[in-house]
């Protein structure tokens, strides 16, 4: 389990690419070092958010796929 | 001159072929592109008119082809380009051309406007000018494409839980999801997302398809960016599979861009290595139902049904019947816009604007031609077989009032072969409720 996030956000019934594009927008809102969780249906979001937490330079911190949903924690590394 | 300028320069001067020089030299500033353009049907500004936009390359342009320009730019509005010109030029290709080319086939020589606002967007992809956010995406894809282990055994869990839902909605204990399958006739690359992968699975299945599926998706930013670069390696991923599984066919899920790009621009890019048909899903779909491989009831929609063409599949890729071939064997009540097919107006949520928050109102205010197209068919059902332009479209429902339901064609088609169960998750499931009948929003 992960600190509180700075931000708990609802990205359900949103297809791709804007999970991608929320988080990424969500990421400028909070301070290096600080966390951002999200709630997302798409399950686009399971390849989708590593890849892109890889190529930005963020931390996937948690990606749990629970029954009627995906959650994922992301850290802000830089 | 900086070194932000000088590759911008660079980059121009690399994409100086026939084409674009022609575009940039042959405007006879007639006009007629003006009321052909979108932005400028919603806001009658002189920045909106196409031959304005272009002007703005052409005068960079002059100034380092031209030797009357250089020396005296004020004669011709020739531009010595600059950090602030390039901003702004970076600015207006992204946020006031969707590329979708209706200006090109209204202008009377043929300009290519959307070759020009590409060129720009080259030049601000080269320097760090481009929306972080389409960079982020493109470069997110081709992190897919190096190294597929860290996703796929999530994806193929995912396939595993969709072909239960595939096997529940058909009632075909038999029906399967095949992914990297050798040797199929049909490599099916979806975009990320069960809502493109299980309806075609249905289709698929229903017509005993040899087909597998892609574990990628088709979905190409970029195309966007005008970085050939970025678009070869995203596209790369592909072909090496279709090569790799050795399949003779890659049809493409409901999406325009992806379908121009992998129609057009991939069999040059790959030149050699490439040996596939492409079609779009929507292709195949009327493939299907004119040769008996599906069953539809002409009746199943008995709701007022509309059909935008995407710029991509209809304008720019010559897709035009099928769809509406489709439309007219599962439909009662099909209305046409106008115009329509390759005159059709854009959407507005084209190349990539419906990705870039940053411009949502210029994007909304855009798509109001659009919107009063939808507004005067009375349809209560508007098919879009790209989903840039159902994004757009859905957001422009709720911007105008339109009250319409928005589905993948797809959908509409599952809807009508009659299932035992309807699809989950889709607009289609939301549509109808028993025999057809519209469920009120």
């Amino acid at each position: 389990m992960t600190d509180k996030p700075a931000l708990s956000l609802d990205f359900k019934g949103l297809l791709c690419p804007m999970p991608v594009v929320k988080i990424a927008m969500a990421m400028k809102q909070v301070k290096v070092g600080q966390t951002v969780e999200a709630v997302a249906t798409d399950p686009g979001v399971m390849a989708d958010i590593p890849a892109w937490a890889r190529t930005s330079g963020n931390e996937l911190v948690e990606l749990e796929k629970r029954e009627k949903d995906i959650r994922f924690v992301v850290k802000r590394a830089k | 001159m900086t070194e932000t300028i000088e590759l911008a320069l660079k980059t121009l001067e690399a994409q100086l072929n026939q084409p674009l020089e022609t575009a940039l030299e042959a405007c006879a500033r007639c006009g007629l592109c003006a009321e052909a353009c979108h932005y400028y049907r919603a806001e009658p500004k002189v920045e909106h008119i196409p031959a304005y936009r272009s002007e703005q390359l052409r005068n960079v342009y002059r100034y380092e082809h031209d030797f009357l320009s250089r020396v005296f730019p004020a004669w011709t509005g020739a531009k010595k380009l600059d950090e602030v010109t390039l901003a702004n030029l970076s600015e207006m290709a992204y946020s006031q051309c969707t590329l979708c080319r209706r200006c090109t086939v209204n202008c009377p020589l043929g300009v290519d406007t959307p070759l020009m606002m590409r060129a720009i967007r080259a030049m601000a992809t080269a320097t760090g000018n481009a929306p972080e956010i389409l960079v982020m995406l493109a470069d997110a894809a081709i992190e897919k494409g190096k190294d597929p282990s860290f996703y796929k055994d999530m994806f193929l869990e995912q396939i595993r839980e969709m072909e239960e839902q595939l096997r529940d909605i058909t009632g075909d204990p038999n029906a399967s999801i095949p992914v990297e399958k050798q040797g199929t006739k049909i490599l099916y690359v979806p975009l990320a997302g069960a809502h493109t992968i299980l309806p075609p699975a249905v289709v698929f299945n229903a017509a005993k398809e040899d087909w597998t599926l892609s574990i990628f998706e088709a979905a190409n930013y970029g195309v966007f960016l005008a970085d050939v670069n970025r678009a070869k390696a995203v596209a790369k991923r592909i072909v090496d599979e279709a090569n790799r599984l050795g399949v003779k066919e890659i049809v493409i899920a409901e999406c325009g861009h992806a379908y121009a790009s992998y129609r057009w621009d991939v069999p040059n890019w790959f030149a050699g290595q490439f040996d596939f048909k492409v079609r779009s899903l929507i292709e195949v779909l009327a493939e299907y139902i004119r040769d008996g491989k599906i069953k539809v009831d002409p009746t199943a929609i008995p709701e007022g049904v509309t059909y935008h063409d995407s710029c991509n599949l209809a304008r720019n890729g010559g897709l035009i019947e099928e769809p509406r071939y489709v439309l007219n064997k599962i439909t009662t009540d099909f209305r046409e816009m106008t115009p329509n097919k390759a005159e059709a107006i854009c959407c507005g949520g084209g190349g990539g604007l419906v990705a870039l928050a940053e411009y949502t109102e210029r994007r909304l205010a855009a798509g109001k031609p659009k919107a009063d197209q939808i507004k005067k068919t009375g349809a209560r059902v508007v098919v879009a077989a790209c989903e840039n332009c159902r994004l757009q479209i859905g957001d422009l429902n709720e911007h105008y009032n339109l009250n319409v339901r928005i589905t993948a064609l797809t959908d509409l088609v599952v809807r009508a072969m009659r299932l035992p169960k309807p699809l989950p998750g889709t607009e289609a499931e939301h549509l109808f409720e028993g025999e057809g009948a519209l469920v009120e929003k």
